[in-house]
């Protein structure tokens, strides 16, 4: 009886301990595989975050590894109204570091809302003035931004970036593929605070930041530019002006300077139009600076030798019922002359002898009418017509830089051609990218484009351009020890509202290269818009290009090529 | 035998445990060194901006012309020649361009 009563408990011990385990089962079953789906789900909900994560932009230097942009992470302010206990306290308190009205603070702190904005992009000491406040309902991250050290220096041709990170104009908008940092979602685990451990898979990379580009541009000799340019449209009260400085043999660009200038810092007080980048964008009338190019083509073609003789028509000749006008009267003299002391009459008869389809096929040769493909956006084409819509004074005009629009970079690449023996390069402004370990991507090698001349006619045009330098036009473009060629060029600009010339209306400029026999710099001066309505090219834009000339060379450590006198060389002594 | 087993077990156990917990002890610290070096990375950032600012040309140009009373060279004060050394020069010795300020002419009687 007693060993029935004993099993029969133990039959019940079993069967509670076997119905127990059942259910245990039973539960485990159901988390496990009835509900895994879901449950598995909750669970990564409350321990893991996912975050989208950028990598910083590239960084921007100059040819010498000098940053002209860069990216830095800086805080952002926002609150969280409905856990504030006095909106008014903390506006107060907040005005004081940041650069938001105090009433506007309030206003957004008042809002029936979890999360608002306060100010974004603050710099890093503003951020710690507010942490030391440590207010409640207040809180920060971290962004990037866009930091350009130099401030408005170079600003045309960087461009900007938006307030995403997302480049807006100039090399930021070009080479956006590059200097975008990598975009990456990543998965961390958090603890029961919220505290993140680590990233769900440790073989996850933080996102890459975005290329490192080198330009071409060398900031000193940018400097330089900008500086005197400046100097010389403020003092011409002119409207605006362009330098561009490019090695002739590479077509590298040194400097790049438009004025008005804008700093990309603050974008928010920039003036509608300041981004334009008018030294690759704007075609003007070049006026006298084209006749260089004739020259070199009536040369290369046989038209024309430096030593031939032309009749000036003492000042005044009549072609399809205009009248053209020189500055003075000139009677005969040689080729090189007409270049030299800039004669329209002797430019239009060059051009008539050279005969339109020549004269229309050396135009494009040298670049005019296409783009250089410099790697800015933007790039205009000019104007170009073709011999077809040509009128009777077309030839003449076109001689005499009239009828014809170019950009800034096409003038000076087409007289960087001549001082490279002929050979058109492209220009272009970034020289190497790399990656963010600093490791080479891509360099890039000077582009020749075609050659435009042979060498013994650009060495024949470059000695009658000196000679524009040494007793011609632009004597006020020499620059002590250097054999200086280049060419003046004054042209009027069309009223738009007569759609005749403007008598008061012009644009000044000088562009040529130094050293002559052996050229390091080829250079254009656009002062647009002088107020004084005597001004020329060889008296406004001329000395700007002797004064930046000068400090680029030393600063280049260019030898003289020639003997320099005391009193070239000491005028203040 | 079985007494060996059950204690193999138990510290196998023991090592997982431990395992655990040091690889949550190690993620806690790989965060905090990885906040370190977010929060130097930023100091780098910021003083090579503030690095890079100050050193820009036009700032130079203004601190020695403002506050040091310096000037810019007129032209034609400095020339560059080559120079020309007084011995023989070694094969591997290039010659090299010397700035040559003209206040400064060793001829002169200042």
């Amino acid at each position: 009886m007693a060993d029935s009563g004993s099993r029969l408990r133990r039959y019940a011990l079993l069967l509670v301990l076997l119905a127990g385990f059942g259910l245990v089962m039973f539960r485990l079953v159901t988390l496990q595989v009835l509900q895994a789906e879901e449950l598995s789900a909750r669970a990564g909900r409350q321990h893991e975050k996912t975050v989208s994560l950028e990598g910083p932009r590239g960084t921007i230097v100059d040819r010498h590894g000098k940053v002209l942009a860069m990216n830095m992470e800086v805080p952002s302010v926002f609150g969280v109204p409905t856990t504030l206990e006095s909106p008014a306290k903390t506006a107060r308190q907040l005005s004081s570091v940041l650069p938001v009205k105090l009433n506007e603070l309030e206003r957004k702190l008042r809002q029936d809302r979890s999360f608002v904005w306060l100010a974004r992009k603050l710099d890093p000491e503003q951020g710690r003035r507010l942490d030391r406040l440590s207010l409640d309902g207040i809180g920060v991250v971290m962004e990037g931004r866009r930091f350009y050290p130099k401030g408005p220096l170079l600003a045309h041709v960087l461009g900007v970036a938006g307030m995403d990170g997302e480049g807006l104009e100039g090399v930021e908008y070009r080479y956006e593929s590059y200097l975008r940092g990598e975009k990456r979602m990543m998965v961390l685990q958090r603890d029961a605070l919220g505290r993140t451990v680590f990233p769900k898979s440790l073989a996850e990379r933080s996102p890459v930041s975005g290329h490192q580009l080198a330009l071409t541009i060398d900031e000193v000799v940018q400097y330089i530019a900008e500086k005197e340019l400046e100097a010389a449209v403020s003092q011409a009260q002119a409207k605006s002006g362009s330098v561009v400085v490019l090695d002739p043999q590479s077509g590298a660009v040194l400097a790049m300077a438009v004025s008005p200038a804008f700093d990309p810092n603050a974008l928010s007080a920039l003036k509608k139009g300041r981004l334009q980048n008018t030294a690759i964008t704007d075609a003007y009338e070049p006026g006298s600076t084209m006749k260089a190019m004739i020259a070199a083509a009536a040369i290369e073609e046989g038209a024309m030798k430096p030593t031939t003789m032309v009749f000036g028509e003492h000042g005044r000749m009549t072609i399809a019922n205009t009248v053209i006008h020189d500055h003075e009267k000139l009677g005969w003299m040689s080729f090189a002359q007409v270049i030299q002391k800039s004669s329209n009459i002797g430019a239009a008869k060059t051009g008539m002898a050279l005969g339109g389809q020549r004269l229309y096929r050396y135009l494009g040769a040298f670049g005019f009418g296409q783009r250089t493909e410099i790697d800015l956006p933007g790039e205009g084409v000019g104007l170009v017509k073709n011999p077809k819509a040509w009128g009777r004074r077309s030839i003449a005009s076109i001689s005499m830089g009239q009828e014809i629009g170019v950009t800034p970079i096409q003038m000076v690449s087409a007289f960087a051609a001549l001082a490279n023996e002929g050979i058109l390069m492209k220009p272009y402004v970034v020289s190497e990218i790399r990656d963010a370990d600093g490791h080479l991507l891509k360099r890039v090698a000077p582009q020749v484009k075609r050659r435009v001349i042979s060498p013994e006619t650009a060495r024949s045009v470059t000695r009658i351009l000196e000679g524009v330098v040494t007793h011609g036009t632009g004597t006020r473009a020499a620059i002590p020890g250097f054999r200086v060629a280049g060419k003046t060029g004054t042209a009027q600009q069309i009223d738009l509202k007569t759609h005749r010339y403007s008598s008061s209306r012009f644009v000044t400029s000088f562009v040529g290269y130094v050293p002559a026999d052996n050229p390091r710099l080829a250079m254009i001066v656009i002062i647009d818009g002088p107020k004084d309505k005597r001004a020329s090219g060889g008296s406004l834009a001329a000395p700007v290009f002797s004064s930046i000339g000068e400090q680029v060379l030393s600063y280049l450590n260019v030898s003289t090529d020639r003997p320099v006198t005391l009193a070239m060389a000491m005028p203040n002594f | 035998m079985k007494i060996f087993t059950v204690l193999l077990g138990v510290c196998l156990v023991f090592v997982f445990v431990w395992e655990r917990v040091d690889m949550v002890r190690v993620g806690y610290q790989i965060e905090r060194l990885k906040r370190d070096k977010t929060v130097l990375e930023r100091q780098r950032d910021e003083l090579r901006v503030k690095f890079s600012s100050l050193s820009a040309s036009n700032r130079i140009a203004k601190l020695a012309t403002e506050k040091l009373g310096m000037s810019l060279p007129q032209q034609g004060q400095v020339i560059m020649v080559q120079s020309r050394p007084s011995v023989t020069p070694s094969a591997d010795v290039a010659p090299a361009g010397v700035r040559v300020a003209r206040n400064y002419l060793p001829s002169r009687s200042d």
